[in-house]
């Protein structure tokens, strides 16, 4: 195209919606991609633990490793998504991300070290030590989305950590092994209506 | 009949437009570096250069030279006038398509 011709009004807004879109696909658009990521992992990953709590013929610790592998495959992706977009940008807004990042890392290994205390002092049955678990990471991730909806002043993140503490409350009501139905249906299905509406959004062409 | 709005000249050419489009994509007070900047629009360093010191020129544009782990770096952002500068542009790309009956 010449740079020179001069361009009618509706090719300006042709030329603008292009380049908005563009923007878009290689600034990251907004967290669909993400949500749906941990969407899948907590929906397979918990589904199958509560499945294998169901039957006899899956070990307990197959569940647990499916759990492990497909987070890390989350976390990769989540960081990957996030750092791509994020390349050759400056300022408050990278400064931000990264922080609730590090949020994320800093958090979690904060109560990992906790969870694995308490179960090792052996006083909880192992059903117990489960609903300890559920419960707070659940609660842990509710807490991190009200941070980011604040962050980012956007209600439906906000929204998504609200529902993601209400989950945490029911897990430890409902019990074992129904708390790992919570985890994935709950959490899961959380995470996947997230991802739908800001596609749906992305789509429509709203921020 | 109100008059026909004017379409700001330093914005309304194929590769400015293209150029402040994908700087009102960055949030408030970013910048983002002239590689990156070039590879979002697919422009040549050359041809890019020359546009930008047009849309400094009238002030909507603000570069910055930095060095990070001592490498030189060039950082460009809008700036306020240019932010308001396209959202005049747009309003008036759309009086002019009203005036025109054409959508």
């Amino acid at each position: 195209m010449n740079d020179d011709e001069p361009l009618s009004a509706e090719e300006s807004l042709n030329l603008i919606a292009q380049q908005s879109r563009r923007n878009r696909r290689e600034l990251g658009g907004g967290p669909a991609r993400m949500l749906a990521a941990w969407a899948f992992a907590w929906l397979l990953g918990w589904g199958f633990t509560y499945f294998a709590t169901q039957t006899a013929s899956i070990p307990g610790w197959v569940g647990g490793v499916l759990v492990a592998v497909l987070f890390v495959l989350a976390i990769t992706y989540t960081g990957y998504v996030s750092a791509r977009a994020g390349r050759g940008i400056r300022g408050p807004s990278k400064t931000v991300g990264a922080m609730y990042g590090y949020s994320w890392a800093l958090s979690s290994i904060g109560l990992t070290v906790i969870d694995i205390r308490i179960t090792q002092f052996g006083s909880l049955s192992s059903d117990q030590v489960s609903l300890l678990w559920s419960g707070t990471w659940l609660l842990l991730t509710g807490v991190l989305y009200l941070a980011g909806g604040m962050l980012w002043q956007d209600k439906l993140m906000y929204g998504l950590g609200a529902w993601m503490i209400v989950s945490a409350g029911l897990s430890v009501l409902v019990g074992f092994p129904a708390n790992f139905l919570v985890l994935a249906i709950c959490g899961g299905g959380g995470f996947l209506l997230g991802a739908i509406v800001y596609f749906v959004r992305e789509k429509s062409g709203r921020r | 009949m109100s008059e026909l709005p004017q379409l700001d000249p330093v914005i309304h050419a194929q590769a400015r437009l293209r150029v402040t489009v994908a700087l009102a994509g960055l949030h408030t007070g970013d910048q983002i570096t002239f590689p990156r900047l070039q590879q979002l629009l697919d422009m040549t360093a050359g041809n890019l250069s020359t546009h930008l010191r047009k849309l400094e020129d009238a002030e909507y544009v603000e570069i910055t030279k930095a060095y990070e782990h001592r490498t030189p770096v060039t950082l460009v952002r809008l700036t306020a006038a240019g932010r308001a500068a396209f959202e005049s542009y747009t309003k008036a790309l759309h009086q002019l398509l009203d005036a025109t009956g054409g959508d």
